[in-house]
């Protein structure tokens, strides 16, 4: 007993020793490898978010420490950090040494040849190769980010799918739930299937006007003066219907169920219209809300449902200055059809979209090398679960198993689990080289259906023409 | 009259900022304009294809709407800012106590830039956190929801360019109104005018150079307004004005080429709107020399 | 045309009535933003309430005490005044020049220099982009993020809105009063210094505050021409809207902000403003 006290003492003491050894030696790696460029400062554009926080306030002070490298963040809102990362790449002026790439763009970079190589890059370069950067690493979101022959073009930094949230104050109220039964005949749950979705969406909201209580059924993404509605649109409700690709056809270069399309075809339509239909049980705000004011409208108990992405669940469920629904955030799988989550087990589909982005360096930077290393810095796993903890993300496989996000996981009701679990059922964005060009083509006729100026069947069909017209004219279409 | 070279030495500097910074890039976007361009083409280069563009564009539904549009907006509002700028105006040619304060306060919505102007109306205007949806519903039992009827939103982009820009009405009409000489007015009084011929015969015609060069700064800027309406309504139907639709065609689409045909009409028709407001203008001048 | 008192009296009343009114619609938004720069996220969305609640002053420490903030400030101010100045000094020696001296095409030129503001923004920005980025640029520095580019470029839509302001001031004033000037010895440079500048006062003084308030609240260039080292501060204001939620308290108090130097100004130049203002509408 003793001796094995005394080895396991031991063992300790070695292990610690050794721990610090390798902390010291990774001092002295970062210095060695980043000799050549301190003093140099590396620029990156980003949008505002959590995580690109946490990067520029947090991890890029460690990394100018350890490397003597600057770097230099310039935040930016969602439709000027494309704008501004395209016109450099494209006019390869070199202001920017890593860029933000959201993971739907990613195609459109890849076709015009912007990003540098990562893998290949990394493997030119030994010398730059830290030990605990390791591309394998990565959870499945990281082939998102890769070519044909699996090179990596960006280091990922968020990612998160979109959830069904609902309130479980709201759904586990045994009153409530006496009268939901007593109304529809069944008990009320988390919604499963589309049916049962809408009836709770139904319910609640005239619970809310019954109650005087500024509630509603259910939130819908559907801002009429934003690309957000028609991504709800097509990357949300569309494959939980069956509708993947945004109903294109890659091999004839149409949207036309006519050639091979299915952007007008009845999933089309059918999903649309179920979707349309459910903005009476939305909150008034519904045809103003993008992203962030769907997160808001549920953080502000508005909503006892609804679609919201991954990466506001956290902060829903937990942070009482700009929720006030903490502790009462369910989340669950998205509704999907019938035979879509079976499908997507094999691998044929999809149920929504697996979102978040990456950092890559442009061909266009000439910093490539020190900003190689700034890429490993924030890909290595060491930093991955305080990150993660504070920025609701994850890219790491081992990061799930981390204490710090198992203790999170409890207080968000298993999302990290979901998403660990589940994450394989989603999947990043269609691979078009023409992904802002075509959603634009169908912004208008999604929020025209929104306002019901157009019924399902004619936006989708109208919306199927423009898009083939714009493909023939992108030189991707018959 | 004097030597013209120390006139073009002393405009020189002016006129070289304005070819290199105004007129070099609208050579550029001209250039553009005729050509097929979208980087993310299959084919990203230049092509020249005539008048393509612009032939498409006779036929863009979107793009026509969006004129409509605009020009709902640009007389809706130049209108209400014109009449309401003359009132106030008017009311300020008198002393009363407190004058000056008040003026100073008018003039306050001048002062916070558009995008901001835009952020402060959104959250005036969206329901769940505006007080206008909430207390129209209450008080008068009206549905306000900028995202569901393109009219209100429209409507909402004017009275937001009303409370904006009256007070730059405001001012320039007082200062024309101030500049007015008394004589005449008192004369028509003494011939027995009432106070409608008196405005008509008297004031208007004294008013009518600043009036016109009012309409016109206007008219600039009303066109080429982006900032304020895309952060309150984001270009929705609506308020899907020609300068955020140009935006929306050279920005996410990409679409160069196009976007630049579009930039090009626009300022066309502009400089034709305004040209003949500056002959009206200069030919009153011209008039009173002779 | 006499008026009793009672009828002054309910003249008086109507006016005030009137600017009561006008008052509290031109306060009633920046009173809201004002209310919102004084609210937490979480209480945001409580029922609308247009009474300040409490002060809560966090999201005005939050943006003070960032140095980013302070940055965008300086550049704003930097940027915005010089800009005012360049404009008054060149508009003056341009309107001059086109008042006094029979230059061929002279209304053709004046009207040319005006439709320099007329150009919809958007699609000149790919230009602006290469010439900032390529055309101007010697070694490593480029006329991208600096507050020079904006300062030059401000004048691009601020020149011909001065021009035009100035024009009517400058014919306003006799030309015999410049020849009276020449014939007592002064230069070109004297009649502007001793003659023109004194009258032209009101009017350049105006020129300037509404160029100063222009280039300061200008967004879209000042959006995609820099990036970290010269962004004014209405740029800013667009970072707070973020895919998880626009931090609307903190954009509220930043907007506040950014409204006192401008109103500061005003208030200082109220009479100034309207005598600048005529557009030589009446000349005396």
């Amino acid at each position: 007993m003793k001796k094995l006290f005394t080895l396991v003492l031991l063992l300790a003491f070695v292990l610690l020793a050794n721990m610090s050894l390798v902390t010291a030696d990774m001092h002295d790696w970062w210095a060695e490898a980043a000799a050549p460029y301190a003093g140099t400062t590396i620029r990156g554009v980003s949008e505002s978010t959590p995580p690109s926080n946490y990067v520029a306030d947090v991890l890029a002070a460690q990394f100018t420490e350890l490397t003597g490298i600057n770097v230099e963040f310039e935040t930016t809102s969602w439709d000027q950090m494309y704008s501004k990362a395209i016109n450099d790449m494209e006019a390869n002026t070199g202001i920017y040494d890593f860029v933000y790439i959201e993971q739907d763009i990613i195609y459109s970079y890849l076709a015009q040849d912007y990003l540098v190589n990562l893998t290949q890059f990394a493997a030119d370069n030994m010398d730059l190769a830290y030990a605990d950067y390791d591309e394998s690493a990565f959870t499945s979101f990281a082939d998102y980010f890769k070519n044909a022959d699996g090179d990596l073009f960006g280091v990922p930094m968020e990612a998160f799918v979109k959830v069904y949230l609902y309130r479980k104050d709201l759904f586990e109220n045994a009153d409530i739930q006496a009268a939901f039964e007593a109304e529809y005949g069944y008990p009320l749950a988390p919604a499963e299937t589309f049916e049962q979705y809408r009836d709770n969406a139904e319910f609640f909201t005239a619970y809310g006007e019954s109650m005087d209580m500024d509630l509603w059924g259910t939130t819908v993404q559907g801002s009429t003066g934003h690309p957000a509605s028609t991504y709800e649109f097509l990357e949300s409700i569309g494959p939980s219907f069956g509708l993947y690709n945004w109903g294109i056809n890659l091999e004839t270069g149409s949207a036309q169920s006519a050639n091979g399309g299915a952007l007008d075809g009845e999933t089309a339509i059918e999903a649309l219209s179920y979707w349309t239909g459910l903005l009476p049980f939305a909150p008034p705000e519904a045809t103003s809300s993008t992203w962030d004011e769907v997160a808001s409208s549920f953080a502000a108990g508005r909503a006892a449902q609804g679609w919201v992405y991954g990466e506001n669940a956290a902060w829903i469920a937990t942070d009482e200055s700009r929720s006030a629904v903490t502790g009462n955030v369910g989340v669950r799988l998205p509704v999907t059809a019938p035979g879509v989550i079976e499908a997507a087990e094999m691998g044929e589909g999809y149920i929504g979209y697996y979102d978040g982005g990456a950092f890559g360096v442009p061909h266009s930077s000439r910093n490539k090398e020190a900003t190689l290393l700034w890429l490993q810095f924030i890909g290595q796993s060491s930093v991955q679960a305080e990150w993660a903890a504070a920025g609701a993300r994850i890219t790491h496989t081992a990061t799930f198993d981390d204490p710090l996000i198992a203790e999170q996981d409890t207080k968000v009701d298993g999302y990290y689990t979901l998403l660990e679990e589940q994450g394989p059922l989603f999947a990043g964005a269609p691979p078009f080289p023409f992904h802002a060009q075509v959603r634009e083509i169908i912004d208008p006729f999604v929020q025209r259906a929104i306002l019901g100026e157009l019924t399902a069947e004619e936006a989708l069909s109208q919306a199927a023409a423009a898009v083939d017209e714009e493909l023939s004219r992108l030189g991707y279409g018959m | 009259m004097r030597d013209s070279r120390t006139g073009w030495l002393l405009l020189s500097p002016t006129l070289i900022i304005l070819l290199v910074f105004g007129f070099a890039p609208f050579l550029y976007v001209l250039f553009v304009g005729f050509n097929q361009w979208n980087i993310f083409s299959a084919d990203d280069g230049l092509v020249f294809n005539g008048l393509d563009n612009f032939r498409r564009l006779v036929f863009d539904d979107d793009f026509l709407h969006s004129v409509g549009l605009t020009m709902r907006f640009a007389i809706f509002a130049i209108g209400s800012q014109i009449v309401l700028g003359f009132v106030l105006a008017q009311m300020l040619t008198r002393n009363f106590p407190g004058k000056s304060l008040f003026r100073v306060i008018h003039t306050l919505p001048l002062m916070v830039a558009p995008i901001a102007v835009g952020a402060i109306w959104r959250l005036l205007v969206i329901p769940g956190f505006g007080p206008a949806p909430f207390f129209l519903d209450r008080w008068f039992d009206l549905t306000y929801q900028i995202g569901t009827y393109p009219d209100q939103a429209l409507w909402t982009s004017v009275i937001m360019d009303v409370w904006h820009w009256t007070p730059f009405v405001t001012l320039t009409m007082l200062a024309g109104l101030t500049a007015i000489p008394k004589e005449p007015v008192e004369q028509a009084k003494v011939d027995g005018a009432n106070r409608f011929q008196v405005f008509w015969y008297v004031t208007l015609p004294f008013l009518r150079p600043v009036l016109l060069t009012t309409v016109f700064i206007r008219i600039m800027d009303a066109i080429r307004t982006v900032d304020e309406v895309w952060m309150l309504a984001g270009g929705g139907p609506g308020t899907r004005f020609t300068g955020i639709y140009i935006w929306r065609v050279v920005f996410p689409r990409t679409d160069y080429g196009y976007g630049s045909s579009i930039s090009i009409i626009t300022l066309y028709l502009t400089i034709v709107l305004c040209w003949l407001l500056f002959i009206a203008i200069s030919g009153r001048r011209k008039g009173e020399v002779e | 045309m006499t008026t009793t008192p009672r009828q002054r009296l309910r003249h008086l009343a109507a006016t005030y009535g009137v600017w009561i009114f006008m008052t509290i619609l031109t306060l009633l938004p920046i009173w809201w933003m004002f209310v919102v720069s004084m609210r937490s996220r979480v209480e945001l969305f409580a029922r609308p309430n247009l009474a300040l609640t409490r002060f809560f002053t966090e999201n005005y420490s939050n943006v003070l005490t960032d140095s980013t903030f302070q940055r965008y400030m300086t550049n704003s101010v930097v940027v915005s005044t010089s800009n005012a100045v360049l404009v008054m000094a060149l508009a003056l020696l341009a309107t001059y020049a086109l008042s006094r001296y029979k230059l061929t095409g002279r209304d053709n030129i004046f009207f040319w220099l005006i439709t320099n503001r007329m150009a919809p923004p958007a699609a000149f920005l790919l230009p602006l982009y290469i010439m900032f980025t390529r055309t101007f640029r010697i070694g490593d520095w480029t006329l991208y993020d600096t507050q020079i580019g904006l300062i030059l470029l401000y004048c691009v839509f601020n020149l011909p809105f001065a021009i035009w302001l100035l024009k009517g001031v400058v014919d306003g004033i006799p030309i015999e009063l410049d020849d009276a000037a020449m014939i007592d010895g002064a230069g070109l440079g004297g009649v502007l210094r001793h003659v023109i500048i004194p009258l032209a006062a009101p009017g350049l003084a105006v020129t300037g505050i509404l160029s100063w308030v222009f280039a300061w609240n200008e967004y879209l260039f000042a959006a995609n021409l820099t990036s970290v080292n010269a962004r004014t501060i209405t740029t800013g204001l667009a970072e707070f809207v973020t895919v998880t939620g626009t931090n609307w308290g903190e954009l509220a108090a930043m907007s506040m902000i950014t409204l006192i130097p401008s109103a500061i100004i005003v208030i200082l130049a109220q009479r100034y403003i309207v005598m600048g203002l005529t557009f030589g509408a009446v000349k005396e």
